[in-house]
């Protein structure tokens, strides 16, 4: 799964650390879920969907491979 | 472990969870001094004893209460923890029962308990260190 995570948080120029504490989850969450280690679960994909005021797809799409 | 993992609420219920566990560890390791001993009589070695599995039961209540409210990426590396820990113990106890069998020195059960605990640190320490994060981006 890829994802506009990094990108979408620059625009609004909030640190990590500040996408976490808004979500209620740690730094590392957010940065591994931006470097594509983890994909989120579906609750926080919408947590974040929410947060950003986009459709949950607008921000995560499958591996074109 | 890398605590950026833990999320204000995750570290104070994992220290909940460490001074249940402390307590049952140091409890266990006590009644089987005094026991093992005979430093005291049968009645309270009993108690020590339900003390101990009491204590015990109660550390695993607070690292279930943990894991449940626990940031999704910690659980997620506590899970695989458990699973690397509770794999590692029965082929441990497994293999080792083999070795006794060929004539290897007999262990004892509690050796098995050990090989679980330290996989289950281990494997923290492994998946905390797989999302490590180094700076902030």
């Amino acid at each position: 799964m890829e994802n506009r995570l990094r990108v979408l948080r620059a625009e609004r120029r909030w640190s990590q650390a500040e996408l976490a504490d808004r979500l209620g989850v740690s730094r590392q969450t957010i940065n591994a879920i931006e470097t594509g280690k983890y994909d989120p679960s579906l609750p926080l994909a919408f947590s974040l969907a929410r947060m950003f005021e986009m459709k949950i797809e607008e921000i995560f799409f499958p591996n074109v491979a | 472990m890398n605590s950026s993992l833990f999320t204000p609420r995750d570290r104070r219920n994992y220290q909940v969870f460490s001074i249940w566990l402390t307590a049952a560890m140091v409890t266990f390791a006590g009644a089987t001094i005094l026991i093992d001993g005979g430093f005291v009589p049968a009645p309270l070695g009993w108690t020590l004893t339900a003390l101990s599995v009491a204590l015990m039961a109660g550390s695993i209540r607070s690292y279930i209460l943990f894991l449940r409210v626990a940031d999704e990426l910690l659980r997620k590396v506590h899970l695989e923890a458990l699973a690397f820990a509770f794999g590692a113990g029965i082929v441990a106890m497994m293999g080792y029962r083999l070795c006794e069998r060929l004539g290897a020195p007999k262990l004892d059960i509690n050796d098995g308990a050990l090989v679980m605990l330290l996989c289950w640190v281990g494997g923290q320490l492994v998946g905390a260190r797989r999302y490590a994060v180094a700076e902030e981006q």
